[in-house]
């Protein structure tokens, strides 16, 4: 996994700002005018004071009550369709960076998978996303706090230019300290995130291991390390909400010393007539718009400590895209679709019927470990039924994998027809090569869906798929028939079942290659068989490549190949091999099949 | 509806340890309102004192009174935001502890029914925003509602009439927008369901990455996606529109109070009963009312969100096992007989398949069983009954003559073992994903287990040995390795009976040979039920029982079985076993 740098966060702003221009416009206007309008609540007490002082009418008073009233019904328009917007806005920004993580996730191999866990990715879907998208938010705010500040601290200085002077000072302090602190904020936030993602992850790894954890009678130990994580996390997040709370009074604090600074200077003049003389209008007024300031100094720093807590977030999300460039998170032209390569036009138009495929020296290791493939060489023709067979760890589903792009060769050439393929991720798949691995997973959707993955088929093409597959009994048992819903909103399906459903919705794909990995762990020796005779029957010119040490599969096989340490050892017929091979013969020794039965 | 009795009943047991901070916290609190309620009377003292024509120097200590307590009231403000915290997260630590064990001791019918997306999200999602509930709880609408009436009681006390209007206008606020909170309510339910939703759907999606892109399903996956986000937009606008409609309510309030100083203030005045620094007293009380109504108008909707979430752990908490847990039978120890009495058992799934009938069969301790079957013929079923993961609808379970539910279920666990195909494993280290996170077990005793297993090359085919790290769901291993782990987990414990179900059928011969002889070790003087397809595992059996489609159709002594050229075994073998029974 490369290190992607994150740029400074303003220009991930700016990409956001970029994928929504107009939204983004009216709500800079909207904010900055419900920013500026508390100025006139200001003026308007300013007025009822000064009156009251020189003796005020009930007139007077008649005005300013409705000066207030149409005020409020002015701010409340305003506040309606301001918060329509920018609900709107911010939701695309947050839907319009999940999609972008979820394409990037498509692109990547489909075995090798991330780093984390699906609860920790997760985590950065929902938790990143929104701390990202924050000071987006924030912006807008900042952008009309600056305006309603710099107006107030205008009207500010007509009063009195000195002791707006004075009072800025405090004002000035505010930003800074949002400044300096921006490091710690930002480290506290950190670790505060980190230990809730190792929370989330364990408590996913923990329930998908519930069966395990039962039969081994762990419960206890593994509640035991839960209740040292989420020590860790609540020291992190009272550090990290206790910062947050000193610095927010801090905030207030220069709000309550510059009150006092006013009271201070103007201790001699309040109620004083002449020029030099402050008005208790004045006064008001002053210590109204010193909040409206001390408020928009406050916002523009919690902004800025905001923007640094979101680089975390956005490194990691970052980190998430695997390789890719940082702005791909938050591009509008994410929305194409994944198969962007020139050879999908191969699979949109009638591909050229399947000649040969070759692969050579194929090579995989996975990262910190010794287990993988070696220089593999494999040629499948038309037709054939080519069995992958090996002890263990001896790489059979690595190979298999990497054939099909779902792991990233190293070295090797994969030749489909005479075309080198480069990309086999984007190429081995329907309506080319159709893939059952040996875990297969189906989704929360309904079986129709689960079998067609959006592709229109009709009845016949799916009822065929299920007879090949062996599924007609479990299509019987499912309660809705094809719509029933799967997963952990409608029906649990056994390992069984699952198994038969994938297989059903690989044949659908209707390729010119089959791929299947050891289908023998889920279903039983009899299953099988009848799976064999169906494909071979319905199925019979298509080319197949499985993994399997079943007596079925290697009797019908037109090459066998022998895997040992991710090396292919041997190549033959299941008859030829049985005299030729030690390897194979080491696996079979010792079974009633080659004793009494010569595959 | 504020849900403050539900919480607090959930709440009680959990904060009852922390009382004395709870008390600490609430004087702290007690102690801001009560400095923020003082300052505007330095004020109101400062102007009247100014208009009347008093000497400065009287005036500037005001003045720095005003800012000493300003400051004071600041900092005890951020130590009750500590404190508050950290109640809220230590109580609620304790709450997910407690969720957490109790979810785990659910039986399996509701984990296969339940994600662990959704459990997360309500053991951390739910349960921290309740934690957040009490910290925001406490300070943000306690400590607010203190301050309102004491800011009330204040101008009450300067103004009966001013008092009175200024109550009516915040209480008929509130109670406008507590009706409004009604209304909304359902407008937050729904978006966190569909929030739900599609982080369930990411979470899928994530994990089936090799699914769907062999597959080439990854437009159609994608096209999903944006349906999800396209619905679940206009549900997030229109909670949008409720904030405002929120937002709006509590500046009516505001305004409303702003009209009473105009009108009853220059009326006051006017005949006398109110100097004009009592005036601006009253408005800046009135100010200062608009931050606490904002900052619980703010609360409410967490606190609404909270009620969803109280709901849900308070269900989950609700839920059941349908096993009962409070027995305290021990078993003894050393091989012990299981036995089947008239069991029939279903899962009580959509098809509510009767799975076993009837079964009955004794195994005598110490003897081991070779259960054969086809798929599907319930041996799986009878393993998970063995180990008590199901309990049967009729009939009974009994490991050494003792009923599966008399036994205390941390004995049953520890004394009856399982391995089975499907390897559950950790982003943990070796060792961790050994002991499941014990770390009581020493490295000796690992090391002795795979001796044992003679596995010490795959052990140093790894790169850190004992301390290497796994990948998330435990990648980095072949499906056979992770069997072989899930081996040595099991071996770790002394159990009197021991059940392999399916163990071998992903290992091809030559491995599974390598297994045999450590089984052969671990047989010596237990109770074991194989269920497995190679001739040479049930060769190695005493007793054999066979299933066919839920029923025992066949079983007695190996040998005596063997013998008889009728018998179902005997006919087994003679058209290859192998064929017909894997």
């Amino acid at each position: 996994m490369t290190e992607q740098t994150t740029p400074w966060f303003g220009r991930i702003l700016w990409e956001m700002i970029k994928a929504q221009p107009l939204r983004y416009g009216f709500a800079l206007v909207l904010w900055t005018t419900i920013w500026t309008m508390p100025i006139l609540v200001g003026l308007i007490t300013a007025r009822f004071f000064d009156l009251l002082t020189t003796g005020i009418e009930s007139s007077q008073v008649i005005s300013l009550v409705v000066a207030v009233g149409a005020y409020a019904a002015a701010r409340s328009v305003v506040i309606l369709i301001g918060m329509r917007n920018h609900g709107t806005m911010l939701f695309r920004a947050h839907a319009l960076i999940r999609r972008n993580l979820l394409t990037r996730i498509y692109e990547l191999p489909g075995a090798a998978g991330l780093d984390e866990t699906p609860g920790e990715v997760v985590s950065r879907f929902r938790d990143d996303v929104e701390h990202i998208v924050e000071p987006f938010d924030f912006t807008a705010d900042v952008v009309g706090a600056t305006v309603s500040g710099i107006i107030s601290f205008a009207i500010m200085w007509t009063i009195d230019p000195v002791i707006t002077v004075v009072v800025s000072l405090p004002v000035l302090v505010v930003a800074v300290v949002a400044n300096r602190t921006g490091g710690i904020v930002r480290r506290y936030r950190k670790d505060a995130r980190d230990a809730t993602e190792a929370i989330t992850g364990f408590l996913g790894e923990t329930f998908s291991a519930t069966q395990s954890i039962k039969v081994a009678g762990a419960e206890a130990h593994m509640l035991h390390r839960f209740a040292a994580l989420n020590d860790v996390r609540k020291t992190m997040m009272v550090r990290d909400r206790t910062l947050t709370s000193v610095l927010e009074a801090t905030f207030r604090n220069t709000v309550n010393i510059g009150t006092g600074l006013i009271l201070l200077l103007a201790a001699g003049r309040l109620g004083a007539t002449g020029t030099a003389g402050i008005s208790i209008g004045e006064f008001s007024l002053f210590v109204f718009l010193l909040t409206l300031v001390t408020e928009a100094s406050y916002f523009s720093g919690r902004f800025v400590a905001q923007a640094k807590q979101a680089t975390v977030s956005a490194q990691r999300l970052t980190d998430t895209l695997s390789g890719a460039s940082w702005d791909r998170a938050y591009a509008r032209e994410g929305l194409i679709s994944v198969h962007g390569s020139p050879d999908e036009d191969l699979h949109l138009a009638e591909p050229d019927p399947f000649r040969s495929l070759q692969i050579r020296g194929l090579t995989y290791v996975y990262p910190g470990s010794t287990n993988g493939i070696r220089g593999v060489d494999i040629e499948i023709g038309p037709g054939e039924f080519i069995v992958v067979t090996g002890r263990i760890g001896s790489g059979k589903t690595t190979l298999l994998r990497t054939i099909l792009g779902l792991l990233p060769a190293t070295e090797g050439t994969i030749i489909w027809n005479d075309d080198t393929i480069d990309d086999p991720a984007t190429f081995m798949v329907p309506p080319l090569v159709a893939y059952t691995p040996q875990v297969p997973k189906l989704f929360s959707m309904s079986l129709r869906n689960n079998l067609d993955l959006g592709i229109d088929l009709s009845d016949a093409e799916l009822d065929e798929s299920i007879h090949i597959a062996t599924m007609n009994r479990d299509l019987g048992d499912m309660p809705d028939g094809l719509e029933t819903m799967i997963g952990p909103r409608g029906v649990r399906l056994s390992g069984g079942q699952i198994q038969r459903s994938a297989s059903a919705r690989m044949f659908a794909r209707d390729p010119q290659l089959l791929v299947l990995d050891d289908v023998s762990s889920a279903l039983d020796v009899e299953t099988e068989k009848v799976l064999w005779s169906r494909l071979f029957a319905a199925r019979a010119g298509v080319a197949t490549l499985v993994v399997s040490h079943r007596y079925a599969a290697l009797a019908r096989a037109d090459r066998v190949i022998v895997m040992e340490d991710g090396h292919a050892v041997a190549v033959g017929t299941a008859e030829e091999l049985d005299k030729t091979s030690a390897a194979f013969r080491s696996i079979w020794a010792g079974t009633p099949s080659s004793a009494g039965h010569h595959p | 509806m504020i849900p403050v009795r539900a919480y607090f009943k959930l709440f009680k047991a959990y904060l009852e340890p922390h009382r004395r901070q709870a008390v600490l916290l609430a004087a702290v609190l007690g102690s801001t309102i009560a400095l923020q309620l003082l300052n505007p009377q330095f004020i109101r003292a400062f102007i009247d004192g100014a208009t009347s024509g008093d000497d400065v120097s009287s005036l500037w200590p005001i003045a720095v009174a005003f800012m000493v307590v300003a400051i004071a009231h600041q900092l005890l403000m951020v130590w009750a935001t500590y404190l508050a915290e950290r109640i809220g997260w230590s109580a609620t630590n304790q709450l997910r502890a407690d969720l957490t064990d109790h979810v785990l001791h659910l039986d399996m019918s509701f984990h296969k029914s339940t994600s662990p997306g959704s459990l997360i999200e309500r053991i951390d999602g739910d349960v921290t925003a309740l934690s957040n509930f009490f910290s925001s709880m406490i300070i943000k609408v306690i400590g607010n509602g203190v301050l309102l009436i004491g800011i009330i009681v204040l101008l009450w006390a300067e103004s009966w009439i001013v008092g009175i209007t200024i109550t009516a206008i915040t209480v008929t606020t509130f109670l406008g927008l507590f009706r409004l909170h009604g209304v909304i309510v359902p407008w937050q339910k729904e978006i966190r369901a569909t929030a739900a939703e599609l982080y369930g759907f990411v979470g899928e999606q994530v994990d089936g990455t090799e699914d769907v892109e062999a597959n080439g399903a990854t437009g159609y996956m994608l096209s999903r996606f944006d349906d999800i986000q396209a619905r679940w937009e206009p549900q997030v606008v229109r909670g949008w529109r409720g904030w405002s409609y929120m937002w709006i309510g509590s500046m009516m309030l505001y305004f409303g109070s702003l009209i009473v100083v105009f009108v009853l203030g220059s009326y006051l005045f006017g005949i006398g009963t109110l100097t004009l620094g009592t005036v601006y007293l009253v408005f800046q009380y009135v100010q200062m009312a608009h931050n606490p109504v904002e900052q619980i108008r703010q609360e409410l909707i967490d606190l609404q969100k909270a009620g969803a979430s109280i709901e849900r752990v308070q269900s989950l908490f609700d839920t059941e096992s349908a096993l009962a847990r409070n027995n305290s039978a021990t078993l003894p120890g050393g091989p012990l007989g299981v036995e089947f009495d008239d069991v029939t058992f279903s899962y009580g799934d959509a098809d509510d398949e009767t799975v076993l009938e009837t079964v009955s069969f004794s195994i005598a301790p110490g003897r081991v069983v070779g259960l054969l079957g086809r798929t599907g013929s319930g041996k799986t079923t009878v393993a998970r009954l063995i180990t008590r993961l199901h309990e049967p609808q009729t009939g009974s379970v009994k490991i050494g003559g003792m009923p599966t539910w008399d036994v205390e279920m941390a004995d049953l666990r520890h004394k009856v073992a399982m391995v089975t195909q499907d390897v559950q494993l950790f982003r943990a280290t070796v060792r961790e994903n050994l002991t499941f996170f014990d770390d009581s077990t020493p490295d000796s005793e690992l090391m002795a287990v795979i001796a044992r297993l003679e596995l010490e090359p795959w052990l140093e085919s790894l790169p850190n040995g004992l301390d290497t790290m796994l990948e998330a769901g435990g990648g980095g291993l072949s499906a056979g390795q992770a069997q072989l782990l899930a081996f040595t987990r099991v071996f770790l414990r002394n159990p009197g009976v021991v059940v392999l179900d399916e163990a071998s059928s992903r290992l091809d011969p030559a491995t599974e040979r390598l297994i045999e002889r450590a089984v052969d070790h671990l047989l010596e003087d237990r109770t074991a039920i194989l269920i497995a397809h190679r001739l040479a595992t049930v060769a190695r059996a005493d007793d054999i029982v066979i299933l066919d489609d839920g029923k025992v159709i066949e079983q007695g002594d190996r040998e005596t079985l063997l013998s008889d050229p009728d018998s179902v075994l005997s006919g087994l073998i003679a058209t290859g076993m192998e064929e017909v029974l894997a």
